[in-house]
């Protein structure tokens, strides 16, 4: 008989290395025609980061996405990059970035003043125009600008800068510190059937709401969240790499290394949770590892809601299930009076 | 063989199984080697209408055969409906599995232009993907197929137009 | 020896094109008519909005991924390519006590054997340099690479492989962490002790705490080891030109640390190495850190030719980080309204067989611990300990995934032994903003409570009667 469930889980992840130095530097050029290259050294795993950084950089200099080529993970060409990891690409590559844009944009600005009759200070970027600020009537061309500057001038709107999250190192006996720049929360709901005679779980839907400060691309946020409940579904359910007595190991496959398909993934309804962080570039913070952070623990905690038992080790195989299921049946029998 | 409508030949060992004719000998390299066994989807294909592991399928096995990769979707003039709709749907990320995927997807449409979230998920239940979770894909399938059958339903008002012209 | 199978011709229609029968010192690809795709990019409303933040733009990548044009790694050739594979050891413990590599090398199609003894500086690592390119002597995992060889094809360099003959000398081997952190255990890392990396996170007085309590509650958790499964395999090229300068091309995540790697093992200036990162098929950690980079490296410069090494699925499993297994143990005392007053943790990490990104691990798992609660009173130690298995490293959350199955779980068992309703302990413990982390740490931008009733809300989260 299929028992319903539901549980929660919620959870905090923080950005960055622990404590460490994990800087990222940036280039951005603008060329002669107010398009842009930006230079990073990250690396694509396929996230969708160029893309991200790439509209902090339109954002930046008021630009259009596709206004911005992003060029990458070039040791001679690109300035260093920590990489791709900690779910550090979109705060810290992306503060980076932002700074070196700005940089670029004040290149611009300077040439733009006098062009416009007003100071620096009273410019802004937008809609692929610098403007006066309050007074947008009176605007030029962003390729004019880039033009006059790099052409006539002989001055090139170019922008570097690097970017580092401010930490405080722990103390060695009692961890105290400040080990991360910015943390980000989720919560993530499922509900589950769990089959009372074999021990099998179905996962039917997760709701999940999860923190990134400011969404940078809200389809890129929900690629991330759909694919770590994915990771976390198989994390609670399914997979696990064996060993023999003498260490050898007895799944190196995918056949007998279940990894969850098309056919195991619940309904998910993602909600992007309202935020900004002001140390981070446009308000945002990341996402990419904290999807797959509470999802097993839903799931965990929806079992013991459907049929009262607690799993302690994972994976929740349908035999741990039923063993544990069998198991609260022979306890309460035992307590029946006779 | 046919290769994506264009006759191919070569001269291969026995054991050389379709992916790596594909791949080592037309340079044809959207399939893509996961696991070599079949057990990943990675290296999918469509022969004569079926979505197949090619890792699994011998050259020689193909002989005489309609092959169609990834390469063979798109035309001169436009992609192909399913290559839009993922495209637009943020349904790949990393792409590895895009190319096998995407000809489950075909296989599917070309059977059914009106598939239930279930016969989608069934469709794509021989592809593993790690990035995505199948979520945005199992919409872009359903978006492609909508997208489709538009296409059929004006080639049909079409054809009617023309044969009730005077 | 090889039976040529042919391919018939059909008699309608003229073959488009011959191909040239691949030479067997020189796998050249044929020369082939382009396939089509459209020329005008056709570009989504949303990447043209020069509000670019906010965007659901489509990503940059997206058309090359579906027309299966992205070029990852294992679809890069070069003309004079050879293939390389490495010989892994299948013994979880052992001393080599001889490698003969003669059969290999006399092989046709073999070009070069590598072992570890030629690396000049046979380790690395992003915390600890514990790891070997190529084990020397000692073998401390199955999966631990003790050859490398390169060859015309990938089927003569599998079969050539085999030919490699290596003696060993079996050691004791421990598996279980927990065992592991005993004295008399045998050593990993001989002579150190198994457990290589420690951490504390301590606040308040935890003995008070937990006198303040009404109810205590104790629960030991655990989790497996997980395998990272990119769809692509980690895979390189190496090559070298004529000034010297080495060029590899790589599925690593972190290009600037991986040339500093290079540079290390291989004794080389940083401007004499260029790393290029390829587009990846899926990294979640697995790919942070060089692996066979220098092996083909050194294989590279002794045949004068690109070299390419693509894991096999299996090599996956055996040969690449994967995510540590934990046992976690949590006390943790309750006000009877669902307060946590205190809160005392200990972490065993199994580290397998190198430190890898273990360390990090270590320190987030441990700081992640407690939950997002504000708790007083918190003693969270953590130990990571070497195993002979697979080397446990970065992978999606670094820990967080297995102490928040640990921590929620026992969550809900608080909730349901006092009666409170799982959504409602949450929101009276959770963080606010301003809140004090365990380590404390004054936290901004704080949306764990929004979080929480978002989901609710969205999922239907109605408290039962």
């Amino acid at each position: 008989m299929k028992r319903r469930g539901r549980g929660i889980a919620c959870m905090w992840y923080p950005i960055g290395f622990t404590v460490d130095a994990n800087a990222s530097a940036a280039t951005v050029k603008v060329n002669e025609d107010g398009t842009a290259t930006v230079l990073t050294g990250t690396v694509e795993t396929g996230q969708g980061s160029l893309t991200v950084l790439g509209q902090i950089a339109a954002e930046a200099l008021g630009i259009a996405t596709d206004d911005v080529h992003v060029v990458s993970a070039d040791t001679d060409t690109t300035p260093m990059d920590t990489g791709a990891i900690a779910s550090r690409t979109t705060y810290v590559t992306g503060n980076a970035i932002w700074l070196a844009a700005e940089a670029a944009k004040a290149i611009l600005f300077e040439t733009a003043a006098p062009m416009l009759g007003v100071k620096v200070s009273q410019l802004e970027a937008r809609d692929r125009k610098i403007q006066v600020k309050s007074f947008p009537q009176r605007n030029v061309s962003i390729g004019e600008v880039a033009h006059r500057s790099q052409v006539v001038l002989g001055q090139p709107a170019i922008g570097s800068a690097s970017w580092n999250p401010p930490t405080v190192a722990m103390d060695p006996e009692t961890g105290q510190g400040k080990p991360f720049a910015t943390y980000v929360y989720a919560t993530q709901i499922a509900e589950v059937d769990v089959d009372d005679e074999t021990g099998e779980v179905e996962v039917l839907r997760i709701a999940a709401a999860h923190d990134c400060g400011t969404a940078i691309n809200p389809m890129l946020v929900e690629g991330q969240v759909e694919g770590g409940i994915s990771m976390g579904v198989g994390m609670a359910l399914h997979e696990e790499m064996l060993f023999d007595a003498n260490g050898r190991h007895i799944n190196p496959n995918l056949t007998n290394y279940i990894m969850p398909t098309s056919l195991d993934m619940p309904e998910i309804a993602v909600d992007i949770v309202q935020g900004f962080d002001p140390t981070g570039p446009f308000g945002a913070k990341g996402v990419g590892e904290p999807t797959a952070v509470p999802t097993a623990a839903a799931i965990l905690n929806a079992i013991h809601d459907a049929v009262g038992v607690r799993v302690t080790s994972l994976p929740a195989t349908a035999e741990k299930v039923l063993t544990a299921i069998k198991a609260k049946r022979a306890a309460e029998v035992k307590q029946i009076p006779a | 063989m046919i290769v994506n409508g264009q006759v191919r030949g070569a001269s291969v060992p026995p054991e050389t199984t379709l992916l790596q004719l594909l791949r080592d000998n037309f340079n044809l390299t959207g399939a893509k080697l996961g696991c070599d066994v079949g057990d990943c989807g990675a290296c999918t294909v469509i022969v004569d209408g079926q979505a197949v592991n090619s890792c699994l399928m011998l050259a020689g096995q193909a002989e005489g055969r309609q092959i169609l990769t990834i390469e063979g979707l798109a035309s001169r003039e436009r992609l192909h409906p399913i290559q839009t709709a993922f495209e637009n749907s943020g349904a790949l990320q990393c792409g590895f599995c895009g190319p096998g995927v995407l000809l489950s997807a075909k296989a599917l449409l070309d059977e059914n232009l009106n598939p239930s979230t279930q016969e989608i998920r069934d469709a794509l239940s021989g592809n593993l993907c790690r990035c995505t979770g199948y979520t945005k894909m199992i919409e872009a399938v359903q978006d492609a197929a909508r997208l489709l059958r538009e296409e059929s339903r004006t080639q049909l008002t079409h054809a009617r137009t023309e044969a009730t012209a005077p | 020896m090889n039976e040529h199978s042919r391919v018939l011709e059909r008699d309608e229609l003229e073959i488009a094109e011959t191909l040239r029968s691949p030479d067997v010192d020189l796998r050249l690809p044929a020369v082939l008519p382009r396939e089509p795709y459209p020329i005008e990019p056709l570009t989504p409303d949303a990447r043209q909005q020069t509000r670019a933040v906010g965007q659901r733009a489509t990503r940059s990548d997206a058309r090359l991924h579906g027309l299966g044009q992205t070029k990852y790694i294992d679809d890069l050739s070069f003309p004079g390519m050879l293939y390389a594979r490495i010989k892994r050891a299948g013994i979880a413990s052992a001393r080599i006590k001889r490698i003969d590599t003669s059969a290999a090398e006399a092989m046709p199609g073999v070009m070069a054997v590598l072992t570890g003894k030629e690396i000049p500086t046979n380790s690395f690592g992003p915390t600890f340099q514990d790891q070997p390119v190529l084990a020397d002597p000692i073998v401390r995992h199955a999966g631990d690479g003790v050859a490398a060889v390169a060859a015309v094809t990938e089927q003569i360099a599998n079969e050539a492989l085999a030919k490699i003959v290596v003696e060993y000398e079996p050691l004791p081997a421990v598996l279980d962490p927990v065992a592991a952190m005993r004295e008399d255990s045998p050593k990993v890392h001989a002579p150190n002790s198994n457990i290589y990396a420690t951490k504390v996170v301590r606040k308040g007085d935890i003995e008070k705490g937990f006198a303040e309590s009404d109810r205590i509650f104790e629960a030991r958790f655990s989790t497996q080891m997980i395998e990272h499964v990119s769809l692509e395999p980690h895979a390189a090229i190496a090559d070298w030109d004529a000034n010297g300068r080495l060029t590899i091309w790589a599925t690593i995540g972190r290009i600037t640390l991986a040339r500093a790697d290079m540079a290390r093992t291989l004794k080389l200036p940083m401007s004499r190495i260029r790393i290029i990162g390829t587009i990846v098929g899926g990294n979640f950690g697995g790919k942070n850190e060089i692996s066979q980079e220098p092996a083909l490296a050194l294989l590279s410069k002794k045949t004068g030719r690109p070299v390419k090494g693509v894991f096999t699925r299996g090599e996956e499993f055996t040969a690449t980080t994967t995510r540590h297994p934990i046992i976690m143990d949590y006390k943790t005392g309750v006000s009877n309204k669902g307060r946590i007053l205190a809160r005392q943790i200990r972490l065993v990490l199994d580290g397998g067989a190198y430190c890898s990104w273990s360390a990090t691990t270590l320190g987030k798992a441990c700081i992640l611990s407690p939950g997002p609660y504000k708790i007083d009173n918190v003693l969270a130690e953590a130990f990571v300990v070497y195993t002979n298995k697979t080397m446990t490293g970065a992978m999606r959350g670094f820990g967080a995934p297995q102490v928040c199955f640990a921590y929620e779980s026992q969550m809900d068992d608080i909730a349901k032994a006092l009666g409170i309703d799982p959504l409602e302990i949450r929101l009276l413990n959770a963080f606010d903003e301003g809140s004090s982390s365990p380590t404390g740490q004054v936290l901004h931008s704080v949306v764990v409570k929004e979080s929480l009733r978002k989901a609710a809300d969205r999922f239907g989260w109605e408290p039962r009667s």
